[in-house]
């Protein structure tokens, strides 16, 4: 018979979760030996509990030699205090009671385990294989790709009601020791009740909440989790999230694809200047049209300022009204076709692009340049290779667009400016967010 | 970590092709400029070396941390109350300058506190960075403009209707007394090493000789286009004739097969980030000087307080000032500032020695 002391913890564990449905409390009886169970069934893996407790249960005879047993088993650890234990048994962890002892036995059942394609990064070549929404299970697709001794993984809890697990991995010969100590004073202070996913952190990470740039990169891909860690960058794996978030971020980590490195040296400079070219061209043509179009029709030869001038002519509105409205349709018809489900997406692009796009010219309401500046923009818009990032260049180029319909060719390029001085300003955990020249996060 | 000082001796080089120092060298042609440039360059270069070499001695510090430990609390005080002066109108006449260029050639309708506003807006944005950062824009706006100015200033070289006997022609000249105003304006080119003051704080490690050499071909090169050019283009006595005359060179400059056939279009535009990250490294020295003669650390309210008076004085001038006293006031202004800049130099290099040795 249990004793006293057990006895109280057992009710008062019971009398604290509320008896769900779903929990289970049994007794088990042999001639020897008397156990209970407590567990959750359907958070926990009942074939596993009966396979290593159980059937271990009836079988071993002798009542110390089955403590023996449990206590030598990897699985089973040992009570510590009444909060822990029920914390784990809200994970999935069967409670057993046995003599003068109370053991937990890790049975979770891990129902999101299977490893995804990759949708977001997608490459050519290369791997093509994501996260799973599994802890585990990712941690162990890094280890599987970063196979060494110095990577270091810990693990902390964040958020008030979801208590989310989040591992933290680094390599210690390649990380900065006060990066880490700034991620992990971070994660410390962060105020949230449910935390889901690691792109939660994009906004936490400002002190006023309000985020533009995404100052940390979050990746579904493991091949460039490894890559990171090898280059010293600290990674935090999110329990239920197929997202890796990786820290610090800089610009050049936002412009990059995994893709750089399964090519060919000069095809991948070749790639990133092509990237970094779509990367101004979207924030700075719809502005520029303005200011060349009704600030200084100048500025280009002047057959081309013939032809845009040509172009214009039905248009029954200034060049900023114009810009804003097919501007506004081309938000419009890319948030369509993200939220809409694949089965209509095509008609949405169809029924946007063609007919509103080539009628919308012929009415006589934006003309033909504009379209095709439009387009321009959405194509460089998709260049870059992180979509976090590629969002806050749709947000910023309104910004210069403003400012070039105030300020003409001036406010094009003290906008740009503004935006570039505005990045350097920025640093993700202590590393400048954009510089010519990046410095390796390891100075020792 | 030499770029550094690089970037900033060649900032201010690049600033000086267009506003000023072309205008006060072409009007003194005749009466001593080029000896006046000839004479600035040792000069400059002299007290480039000495006052780099000075400095280079406090490793990462700059002036306010330098004599923060200085016993002497009210030279501090008026050492650095004097100096930010010196700062601000350099950046402050730059500004003017370059507003009165964007009113004349780019937007001449629209009110130049208009222009004021979204400059100044832009350069609060940049001042207020912390030095490193600062240094880190710098570069990225360098790297952007550096090869696309040298574009233009190759084919202003090789232009076809460049004419080099006009340029000999004042070459002729060169035995004439140097005149004060040339010289001052001369050195002008040079005298981004003062920036060293606050810069020196990213400057990491000794520097080198090869960092004057770098220097001193730089500004004969740098002189000699600024000066000459204009006068290559608009022959020796009609460069004269021009406001600005490097910015009007540039309108003679066409770009066959561009799509932006005239080059000041481009050119301008690049200077409109040059400019900007000029009078903003300027500011940024006299800002954080003002910060250092404060004992304790600049609350906000202050902060604001400097920015606003930064603002309403460059609104007054922008307002009082027109392209003709601004030039005048330009002229004393620099002839003050050199005086000014060999009396410190001399100051920092004595009182450095005595301090160190």
């Amino acid at each position: 018979m249990p004793s006293n002391k057990v006895q109280s913890i057992q009710e008062s564990i019971t009398s604290k979760i509320m008896h769900p449905e779903d929990m289970v409390f049994k007794e088990n009886h042999t001639k020897e030996k008397y156990m209970e169970v407590l567990y959750i069934k359907t958070i926990s893996d009942e074939a596993v509990l009966h396979e290593n407790v159980l059937k271990p249960f009836f079988e071993i005879t002798g009542s110390e030699e089955f403590l023996n047993y449990l206590q030598s088993h990897p699985k089973i650890s040992e009570f510590e205090s009444e909060q822990k234990t029920i914390d784990e048994l809200m994970r999935g962890v069967a409670i057993l009671f046995y003599q003068d002892f109370v053991f937990l036995f890790d049975c979770k059942i891990d129902r999101n385990n299977a490893v995804m394609d990759t949708t977001v990064e997608t490459t050519i070549q290369g791997p093509q294989v994501g996260f799973s929404e599994s802890l585990p299970v990712n941690l162990g697709l890094i280890r599987h790709r970063y196979p060494n001794t110095s990577l270091k993984v810990e693990s902390t809890e964040v958020g008030r009601l979801s208590k989310t697990k989040v591992m933290i991995l680094h390599d210690t010969k390649f990380a900065d020791p006060n990066t880490l100590k700034r991620v992990k004073e971070f994660l410390a202070n962060v105020d949230i009740e449910m935390f889901q996913t690691g792109e939660q952190l994009f906004d936490l990470i400002r002190k006023s909440n309000r985020a533009l740039f995404p100052l940390m990169l979050v990746t579904e891909r493991p091949d460039r989790v490894a890559v990171n860690l090898a280059s010293g960058k600290v990674i935090l794996l999110v329990h239920g999230s197929s997202y890796a978030v990786i820290l610090p971020t800089v610009m050049k980590d936002l412009m990059s694809s995994m893709e750089d490195i399964y090519q060919t040296y000069w095809i991948a400079k070749f790639l990133q200047l092509l990237r970094y070219t779509a990367f101004n061209l979207s924030m700075i043509l719809p502005g520029l049209y303005v200011a060349v179009s009704s600030y200084n029709p100048e500025l280009f030869r002047v057959q081309l300022a013939m032809s845009i001038a040509g172009s214009r002519t039905g248009i029954p509105y200034p060049s900023f009204v114009e810009v804003v409205l097919m501007l506004f349709m081309m938000e419009l018809l890319t948030e369509a076709s993200i939220r809409l489900p694949k089965a209509i997406g095509p008609t949405a692009t169809t029924v946007g692009g063609l007919i509103l796009g080539q009628a919308a010219a012929e009415a006589g309401l934006v003309s033909n340049i504009m379209i095709v500046i439009v387009s321009f923009v959405a194509i460089s818009n998709f260049v870059v290779p992180i979509n976090a990032f590629s969002f806050t260049i749709r947000v910023l180029k309104y910004f210069i667009l403003f400012l070039s319909t105030i300020f003409g060719l001036v406010g094009v390029v003290i906008g740009f400016f503004m935006i570039l001085a505005y990045m350097v300003k920025l640093d993700s955990f202590g590393e400048p967010f954009l510089t010519l020249i990046q410095s390796k996060p390891n100075k020792e | 970590m030499n770029r550094y000082l690089f970037y900033i001796v060649l900032l201010n080089m690049i600033v000086n092709v267009i506003i000023f120092v072309p205008k006060i060298l072409i009007q003194y042609r005749y009466e001593g400029a080029v000896m006046g440039v000839i004479i600035a360059i040792p000069i400059g270069v002299a007290l480039n070396y000495v006052y780099s070499t000075t400095i280079n001695k406090f490793p990462e510090q700059g002036i306010p941390e330098i004599i923060a430990n200085s016993t002497h609390r009210w030279l501090k005080i008026i050492h650095l109350c004097s100096i930010q002066l010196i700062w601000f109108t350099a950046g402050l006449i730059t500004l003017v300058g370059f507003i009165d260029v964007l009113a004349r050639f780019i937007n001449p309708e629209m009110p130049k506190l208009a222009l004021l506003v979204i400059y100044l807006a832009a350069i609060f944005l940049i001042i207020q960075l912390p030095t490193q950062r600062v240094m880190y824009f710098l570069e990225i706006v360098l790297f952007i403009n550096i090869p696309l100015i040298g574009f233009i200033i190759l084919s202003a070289f090789t232009n076809e209707y460049l004419s080099w006997d006009s340029m000999l022609e004042v070459g002729t000249h060169i035995f004439e007394r140097p005149s004060l105003k040339s010289i001052a304006a001369a050195t002008y080119c040079f005298s981004s090493y003062s920036n060293l003051i606050i810069f020196n704080r990213v400057i990491k490690g000794k520097l080198k000789i090869w960092n004057f050499i770098a220097i001193f071909f730089l500004g004969i090169f740098n002189l000699f286009t600024a000066f000459f050019i204009p006068i290559g283009f608009h022959g020796s006595d009609g460069a004269q004739q021009y406001l600005y005359p490097w910015i009007s060179t540039a309108d003679s400059l066409r770009l066959v097969y561009s799509p932006i056939e005239r080059a000041i279009f481009l050119f301008l535009m690049f200077y409109m980030s040059i400019t900007l990250i000029s009078i903003s490294v300027n500011w940024h020295v006299s800002l954080e000087l003002i910060k250092g003669t404060f004992k304790d650390k600049v609350s906000k309210k202050k902060n604001w307080l400097v920015l606003i008076f930064y603002a309403s004085c460059s609104a007054a001038a922008v307002i009082y000032l027109n392209t003709v006293l601004l030039n005048k006031i330009t002229i004393y202004w620099m002839i003050c500032r050199f005086g000014f800049e060999i009396f410190l130099v001399v100051l920092f290099f004595l009182w450095a020695r005595r301090r160190t040795a």
